[in-house]
């Protein structure tokens, strides 16, 4: 248990090069880091006139942080190779997480002063 | 002694309060070098920058570029103080509540009769019927307590620190006692986990995790929680986040956009004031690859436990990792010794912050400063333990039969690495 043991392109990774997926999972997250950093450090992309707009910095911060996120909790945490009740019982909150980014996060920009009085019982502001 | 359990001895508990020792002195020697040493040359360098700059002010022939430079001057220099001086406080304090947990923790089992130790309630026999461990209750009760106190523990901590008010002992009474009950909870914890060398580990025996280890379950569960508890903060910025016209969402506005024609500089973030330059944006960077780095170390104490035929490496890694028990211990401390590295960084990436009028009484600086604060209070909180991890790996030892309690909080330390990964795009890069 909490052991990884090795198969498939872990054990392609550990054969071919003799360093265990730990390893490759450490290297990626910090390039990965370092590309966020870079993403939002340059306004234009090195050697290019190309500028990076608010829209690609979103872009590649969602994209690099599932990246790392899945590296961790896949190989660091040992969801990969665990029995599965692990990642469902890692998973279940994702959908109160979601309901909290989209109720609270993204919709009603004002927030609870403006909710329908149903939603604030007995709130005196929320039915002025 | 159970069978599955390893006799402690009094002395073995002295060892904790030695290492409580160390970890004083080097608090003590870096808050001398760097909060005292360092930091008086650097308040020279600003005091100086700062007469120079009301000389300019106060000179007629002095052009505006002069001024603006000398201002710059002035404020580098300021902020090149605090860090030294914020940096040593904080080792200093970090290495004093360090000392104080091992010391105490140490002594409390020390001081306990020589055949009280071996503890028979852990490692139960696989036929035995587990009786439970009060630990956790005891130090609920006393963080409980320690809360219930805490504004007016805060009240008294400003009188003795003179900024204002009165010290009545009474304020910090009831916080005190639940320190008390932490502390009698966690050593309680220990004198009964230290002992333990595996087999005989907790099994659940109902779904919906049948089979598996029970405090890894449990350890799940809690990871479940405290996911909730981050996506609260994540949820209550991007509510914010979204309706501020930022400088960087008032240039990329159009027509018709809420922010379109907003004035800039009406809304700053803390990435605003961050993630412009190298120097800002650095403490956060440096975090990010710390706790990376210490999400491997971990892992690498674990392997290396769990490795039943380990061998010591043959090149200069060899001075590190000389042998099975010592390489483990070695990975828990640069685990903590990195993990170190990353609240001093913080606290000292704070004191810029706050210096430069970013604080905690705008919502920008309220949301910055409550999401940041509970991670480096989760991170502190993980240090604790690792204490203990690293004060058993030098004394009992880990190995393939009882490396699951480094696999354990290993999981509770890459989740607190995995909320970084959300925070620091969120609040630093964004």
């Amino acid at each position: 248990m909490g052991e990884h043991v090795a198969s498939g392109i872990e054990k392609w990774l550990l054969d071919k090069t003799g360093k265990d997926i730990y390893f490759w999972n450490f290297i990626v997250l910090m390039f990965f880091t370092l590309f966020e950093v870079g993403a939002v450090f340059f306004e234009k992309i090195p050697g290019t006139e190309i500028e990076i707009t608010r829209l690609m910095v979103w872009g590649v911060l969602i994209g690099v942080g599932i990246i790392k996120g899945y590296g961790i909790a896949a190989y660091f945490m040992h969801l990969r190779g665990d029995p599965r009740i692990y990642t469902r019982t890692a998973l279940f909150p994702v959908l109160f997480v979601l309901l909290m980014l989209w109720g609270i996060g993204l919709s009603n920009p004002e927030a609870v002063t403006e909710l329908p009085a149903w939603c604030t019982p007995d709130w005196d502001y929320a039915t002025r | 002694m159970s069978a599955h359990n390893n006799h402690v001895e009094n002395s073995t508990w002295m060892h904790a309060v030695m290492m409580a020792g160390i970890f004083a002195v080097i608090g003590i020697i870096a808050f001398a070098a760097l909060g005292i040493g360092v930091a008086n040359q650097k308040h020279d360098v600003y005091d100086d920058a700062k007469h120079d700059y009301h000389d300019a002010k106060e000179d007629p022939l002095t052009t505006s570029e002069e001024l603006d430079d000398l201002y710059h001057k002035e404020e580098k220099a300021h902020l090149s103080f605090l860090t030294y001086r914020v940096a040593g406080i904080t080792i200093l304090v970090m290495c004093s509540i360090y000392a104080i947990f091992l010391g105490i923790g140490g002594l409390v089992n020390a001081l306990q009769p020589d055949d009280d130790h071996g503890g028979d309630d852990h490692g139960h026999d696989d036929h035995e019927e587990h009786h439970g461990s009060a630990s956790p209750i005891i130090f609920s009760l006393g963080v409980m307590l320690f809360l219930m106190g805490f504004p007016s523990f805060v009240v008294a901590c400003k009188a003795l620190m003179s900024q204002g008010g009165t010290f009545v002992f009474s304020d910090i009474l009831v916080s005190l006692i639940g320190l008390n009950f932490i502390m009698l909870g966690v050593a309680n914890w220990w004198k009964e986990d230290l002992p333990f060398i595996g087999h005989g580990e907790q099994i659940a025996t109902s779904a919906p995790f049948e089979g598996e280890h029970i405090r890894k379950a449990g350890l799940w569960v809690f990871i479940m929680s405290e996911i909730m508890v981050f996506a609260t903060f994540f949820s209550s910025y991007l509510r914010v986040r979204t309706e501020w016209c930022t400088d960087w969402a008032i240039r990329s506005s159009e027509e018709g956009d809420s922010c379109y024609g907003v004035a800039e500089g009406s809304v700053t973030t803390a990435s605003d004031l961050l993630r412009y330059d190298v120097a800002t944006l650095m403490p956060g960077a440096i975090n990010t690859f710390a706790l990376i780095v210490s999400s491997y170390t971990i892992v690498l104490a674990l392997k290396t436990a769990k490795d039943k035929n380990w061998e010591a490496p043959t090149n200069f890694m060899r001075f590190v990792l000389p042998d099975k028990k010592r390489a483990i211990r070695n990975y828990l401390i640069a685990t903590l010794a990195l993990g170190s590295l990353f609240i001093v960084l913080k606290l000292v990436e704070w004191s810029h912050l706050v210096a430069e009028g970013f604080d905690i009484g705008s919502p920008q600086g309220s949301i910055f400063y409550v999401a940041t604060g509970a991670h480096g209070l989760h991170v502190f909180v993980g240090l604790l333990v690792m204490l203990y991890l690293i004060f058993k790996s030098d004394t009992v030892g880990f190995d393939e039969d009882n490396g699951q309690g480094i696999e354990y909080f290993g999981l509770y330390w890459h989740f607190v690495d995995l909320a970084w990964v959300v925070i620091f795009p969120a609040f630093y890069l964004y």
